[in-house]
């Protein structure tokens, strides 16, 4: 039966707690008093997938079913989410592999001749062919790679075609392709409440000129939170929204397929990280140090290495197709079921340990942008209704936060990082000085479109991300970071919980009221 | 960053040497205890089973032999019989368990597990891994009534491993034997599986309740096995426990008398009770310690 | 056959063996080393007139208990208990039969000890005719088997088992709307109060109290509720046992090692320190209540008092003290054992009664001193949690036997 989350009150029979700390983790005594919220047991998965999968397709939501919708000598384009989910990626078969598969086996029963696969990359990098053979298995990968089963492509004007735009005067403008096909089967894995609705073909398959409408400081300032797809309290939904239903009215017809996925995060030999620390067997404990050991007298590259391996045996918990909006309601139903935590009230602190992956660094290294993305970015925003730390609170994150960049996948972070970032931290000053130049720049677009490089203008995304965060927070703390990467960050450093602590008191005061988000596994804090 | 610093964190935090703790604003959400302490599966494994048949067949068999003049009746009526079952018998001894799990035919030996109360025999490590390895032993709840008591039993039914209990509950302190309770009649209702009663005679008298080790002079222990039942069609509980009691009691009966004899007795109905006699107290515990005749060389047709 | 509850039995093997080792590894006590086990026990009925069965609800576990178990119990004792028996002499429950002028049902805490009145002896001893049950004379003869209390009486049984026996006469009702994890400290509560009323403290006297568990912050009370005791210094090594000092209404709240600065900052007294041992003070508190039951804490209560002073032992003394002090300052030493008729100004009032009304206005304070309860098939959790309550934020353990 398994138990929702909770908030534990840390007391004197706590054990040491497991933070994460990138490519490593440690055991952290709290002190007593301190608030760690715990995310629900993983939720049973669905034992027969493929017959689920085939469910859906024949019973979608608010549509035909799949069947009557292909039709011989149609022009038929599926799109599908990329790399950056899920985190860790998980283990083969890939789910996107198994619905491909069925969704394609179905046209071409149905005499369905042109058929095109489009990876939704928006302005991420391209997925490696090896990346792409992995997540849609060998058939799909022989039978179309790579005419017919490419990466999107934003920057390619013949790509691309202005649909229109909204009532508050967005561009919407998409993938050409998918814009002109009778129909656009979409496959999406939600990991996050941000994820899919809307956002899967309006964004995924957008070029820069649609993107900044939503992709800018104002937005972000004014989602509360952006994982939080009510209407009004994420702007970026909102315009998603907006965008969504200006190509559906356009004539754009898209089949949407959204599946949901319990919280089995960490495979078996590293089970101690998907359970609660007092219910650690002597087996977990000793795992756990071992594990730590090793990882701690590994070089780099191989702890890089064995953290790359680490694959997710995430079972599904939902998967529903039909109408976007529709479908996309049932999702988050089956998402908050697994995610969301009741917690009450907000403290002085808040104290995040970062893990080693985010959407931006699969196979890949985690500059200090991304660290800065990923904590108050995404972790800050894992709320509803109010972030866990009051306003002018301080934000406390575990990372060692080094001083290194992927040269193939990031060259424009490293750029931003020297130039923009030793100018200024301030988030407006950066958009208005700095954006337009990055996202013109020719070089990053022709990394973008022929390497395996994130757009130019990615970098500003990953900080505009953390906009509402360092807006919110009074300071922010890590603790374990390397003191210049993080001086060139905005914030400061400390080297264990009781310095970091210590530090906060300036800002909130002496003995603050302070709270452990315990993530991964991803959770959803409801603060009332 | 210290190892020796980082054990001792590890020893002060998660309590090694002690009990284990769940802090007190987790405690509405903690687990069932379940095996989740002691978990005993360990020894069901092929290595737990060898390892198991293997002191059973050799030392303990060997003590037994030695130290009680023992005889062993009725395995035919295993053969034949598709597994699982629910093994039953009297329950007078330390050495019931013993008794009956080396005397099992081998392919019944490999395949069961004993039920053991939880709070006496699993609550520490070590007497837990000694009933686990050797009887292949579960915790049965006791004290704890209803059904809840025997979750453990039913899983091991479903994965085709029989069980022995004692429907008594626990040993009869003067030799008689005690009322039957229900759980072994709703478990074989529920699992759907036959029950194959066993009756154990001298074992009070050999080692009674409070002794560790049988009294000298190789004092004779009949162990009998009877045909097995089968729960019938619209049986409730309490009937299949009344024909389990009955399944003792011929046994009992089989063996103060002859087989014939106690057949014909269960066709009139007449099977002597296994109840204790009326009047004072003395009285139950001098019938009960009356000392069983020693049976001569063990005959052919037997 | 068919009462539940955990039985004390004779092992010398486990006396020694946690005697010795005991202290170094606390794990093994609670472990194959207690002399303790879940039996089933013979079935009870009241043995005459007066008596009455009582179904424990909760029962706690006292430090008197955990020394028992650790063998560290005075070889004194072993003419006052009938082995085999079952431990837990604070306990409230429900009483099974009627009893007196009392009806089944009707939720009692229980009186320990076993004086005249539940032996029979008539005509009563001086003491138990005093109303001082806790001096009874005649606990080893009389109806019942030798056993100072119930909980360490083979006859009686005891809290830590699903039933026990008790005479009407150890007998005190709990009123309605008080909780049973408030009801279960009655009975420290009043011994408590008792050892407040041997100290005899005068009105704006100085007072010193070694201790702030269970013992400790009870006896805090009772000094601040029945007595006009001016300051009060309290030593707590612990940061739950010094928060609940400070609410019950210490003036200092001390770490053990800076009891003796502080006593002598408010005497004004000379501090001296000896080549070996604790320091001690020339002058001090008026009184001090030693509440730990170790030689550390006997030590600190004889050297921190003035000359002439008084110190109240409140828990079974460990063994090694230096009694020098006692002599040189001409102290007076005083026990504190259980609970009888106190002498009040409202007359004489019997501690229980003191205890139930005090108690039931000091609910949410004391309310929050149990703060783990067992079933009894996880005793070994129970006496571990136990024996590290003060290091675990806990006060109070104790036994749920029906669950």
């Amino acid at each position: 039966m398994p138990r929702p989350g909770f908030v534990l009150e840390v007391d004197e029979r706590t054990p040491p707690l497991l933070v994460h700390e990138g490519e490593s983790f440690r055991m952290q005594r709290f002190p007593v008093g301190t608030r760690v919220v715990y995310p629900p047991d993983s939720l049973p998965g669905i034992r027969d997938v493929p017959t689920a999968v085939r469910h859906a397709l024949l019973n979608p939501v608010d549509m035909e079913p799949l069947t009557a919708l292909l039709t011989p000598g149609m022009k038929l384009t599926i799109a599908v989410d990329d790399i950056s989910i899920p985190l860790p990626p998980m283990v083969l078969p890939d789910i996107r592999q198994r619905i491909l598969e069925q969704v394609i086996e179905l046209a071409a029963s149905k005499g369905v001749d042109d058929l095109e696969i489009i990876v939704a990359t928006a302005l991420h990098r391209r997925m490696t062919s090896a990346e792409i053979r992995r997540m849609v298995g060998e058939r799909v990968f022989r039978s179309f790679w790579p005419k017919d089963l490419y990466n999107f492509d934003a920057e390619d004007p013949d790509a691309l075609t202005h649909v229109g735009k909204t009532d508050e005067g967005e561009d919407v403008e998409i993938s050409k392709r998918a814009a002109e096909s009778d129909l656009v089967v979409y496959v999406n894995v939600n990991l996050v409440a941000m994820d899919g609705g809307h956002k899967s073909v309006a964004i995924g398959l957008a070029s820069y000129k649609s993107l900044r409408h939503h992709h800018n400081v104002h937005t972000m300032l004014h989602s509360r939170s952006y994982m939080d797809p009510r209407p009004g309290k994420s702007a970026i939904a909102d315009s998603a929204t907006r965008m969504g239903r200006m190509l559906r009215d356009a004539g754009v017809k898209i089949f949407q397929i959204e599946t949901t996925m319990n919280a089995d995060t960490f495979p078996e030999n590293l089970g101690f990280l998907n359970k609660r620390e007092w219910e650690w067997s002597a087996f977990d404990q000793g795992l756990m140090m071992a594990s730590k050991k090793a990882n701690d007298m590994a070089p780099p590259r191989i702890r890089r290495e064995f953290f790359r391996r680490i694959e997710a045996p995430y079972k599904l918990t939902g998967v529903n197709a039909g109408e976007v909006e529709a479908v996309h309601e049932r999702t988050l139903t089956n998402l908050h079921r697994q995610q969301l935590v009741e917690v009450g009230g907000q403290s002085d602190v808040v104290i995040f340990g970062l893990p080693y992956i985010g959407p931006y660094n699969v196979n890949s290294i985690m500059n200090p942008i991304l660290v800065h993305c990923l904590g108050l970015g995404y972790l800050f925003n894992m709320y509803r209704n109010k972030p866990l730390v009051k306003k002018g609170g301080v934000v406390i994150m575990y990372h060692p936060v080094p001083w290194e960049f992927h040269q193939i996948h990031h060259p424009s972070y490293i750029d931003f990082f020297e130039e923009v970032l030793r100018e200024t931290t301030d988030p407006k000053t950066i958009e208005t000085k700095f954006e337009e130049r990055y996202a013109k720049d020719p070089w990053y677009t022709h990394l973008y479109r022929t390497s395996h490089a994130y757009h130019g203008v990615h970098p500003f995304y990953m900080w505009y991300w953390g906009a509402h965060g360092r807006d919110h927070a009074g300071d922010v703390i890590l603790v374990g970071g390397e003191p210049k990467s993080v001086a060139r960050l905005g914030y400061r450093t400390a080297g264990s919980l009781r310095d970091a602590i210590e530090m906060a008191t300036d800002t909130v005061g002496p003995s603050p009221t302070m709270t452990y988000f315990h993530a991964p596994p991803i959770m959803i804090a409801d603060v009332r | 960053m210290g190892t020796r610093d980082d054990l001792k964190e590890m020893a002060r935090g998660f309590r090694w040497g002690r009990r284990p703790l769940v802090p007190k604003s987790a405690e509405p959400f903690e687990q069932p205890r379940e095996d989740a302490v002691f978990p005993s599966d360990w020894a069901r494994t092929d290595a737990g089973v060898a390892a198991r048949q293997l002191i059973l067949n050799g030392p303990m068999n060997a003590i037994l032999h030695n130290e009680l003049s023992l005889r062993v009746y009725g395995r035919e009526h295993l053969e034949g019989v598709e597994g699982p079952v629910i093994f039953f018998s009297n329950h007078s001894s330390h050495l019931d368990a013993t008794l009956i799990m080396t005397s099992l035919p081998d392919r019944w030996q490999a395949k069961t597990a004993v039920g053991a109360a939880r709070d006496y025999f699993f609550d520490v490590w070590w007497r837990q891994a000694f009933t686990a390895l050797v009887y292949g032993a579960f915790p049965i709840d006791r004290g704890r009534g209803g059904s809840g008591a025997t979750d453990k039993a039913l899983e091991l039914l479903n994965d085709g491993w029989s069980i022995v209990v004692f429907p008594e509950g626990t040993r009869s302190a003067d030799g008689h034997v005690q009322r039957f309770r229900h759980g072994t009649a709703r478990l074989c209702l529920e699992a759907g599986v036959g029950a194959a009663p066993i009756a154990i005679i001298g074992g009070f008298q050999a080692m009674p309740k409070g002794r560790f080790w049988p009294k000298a002079g190789r004092l004779p222990v009949t162990v009998r096995y009877g045909e097995v039942l089968y729960p019938e069609e619209g049986e409730t509980h309490q009937e299949l426990t009344r024909r389990m009691s009955q399944g003792v009691a011929e046994l009992f009966d089989e063996h103060r008398t002859t087989w014939w004899e106690a057949l014909r007795r269960r066709e009139r109905g007449e099977t002597p009770s296994l109840a204790p006699p009326m009047g004072p107290d003395w009285r139950r515990k001098w019938e009960g310690s009356r000392p069983v005749p020693r049976r001569g060389p063990a005959r052919a047709w037997e | 056959m068919s009462i539940r509850a955990l039985e004390f039995y004779r092992s010398p093997a486990r006396y020694v063996g946690a005697r010795t080792i005991g202290a170094r590894a606390p794990g093994l006590v609670a472990g194959p080393l207690a002399p303790l086990r879940l039996a089933t026990l013979k079935d009870l009925s009241p043995p005459r007139e007066g008596w009455t069965r009582v179904k424990p609800r909760l029962s706690g576990i006292c430090g008197s208990d955990l020394a028992t178990i650790g063998g560290r119990s005075s070889f004194y004792f072993s003419p006052l208990v009938s082995l085999p028996f079952v431990p837990g002499h604070e306990v409230v429950g429900e009483l099974l039969d009627d009893c007196g002028d009392l009806t089944a049902g009707t939720r009692v805490v229980i009186s320990s000890v076993l004086g005249c009145a539940a032996r029979g002896e008539d005509p009563m001893c001086p003491n138990c005719e005093a109303g001082r049950t806790g001096r009874c004379d005649r606990v080893t003869v009389g109806h019942l088997q030798a056993g100072l209390q119930t909980g360490f009486c083979k006859d009686t049984y005891g809290g830590w088992g699903r039933q026990m026996l008790a005479h009407r006469s150890q007998l005190f009702v709990v009123p309605d709307g008080m909780a049973d994890d408030v009801a279960v400290l009655v009975e420290p509560f009043a011994c408590a109060i008792h050892a407040a009323h041997r100290a005899q403290i005068a009105p704006g006297s100085s007072v010193l109290i070694v201790g702030a568990g269970t013992v400790g912050i009870l006896t805090l009370i009772a000094v601040r509720s029945f007595t006009q005791a001016g300051h009060v210094v309290i030593a707590a090594k612990h940061r739950a046992q010094r928060a609940a000092a400070r609410m019950a209404g210490a003036n200092e709240v001390v770490n053990p090692e800076h009891a003796a600065k502080a006593v002598r900052r408010i005497s004004s007294a000379i501090k001296l320190t000896p080549e070996r041992g604790q320091d001690f003070l020339l002058g001090g508190a008026d009184v001090s209540i030693e509440c730990v039951g170790s030689r550390a804490g006997l030590d600190l209560a004889l050297r921190t008092v003035k000359a002439g002073g008084r110190v109240v032992l409140s828990g079974i003394p460990a063994g090694g003290a230096d009694l020098t002090p006692l002599w040189f300052r001409e102290l007076e030493l005083v026990g504190a054992y259980t609970a009888g008729v106190e002498e009040t100004p409202a007359g004489p009032r019997h501690a229980f009664e003191l205890a139930i009304e005090t108690a039931s206005s000091l609910g949410p304070v004391l309310g929050q001193m149990v703060g783990a309860t067992y079933p009894l098939d996880r005793w070994r959790d129970a006496i571990d949690h136990a024996m590290s309550a003060g290091r675990l934020g806990t006060f109070k353990v104790a036994f749920a036997p029906q669950g």
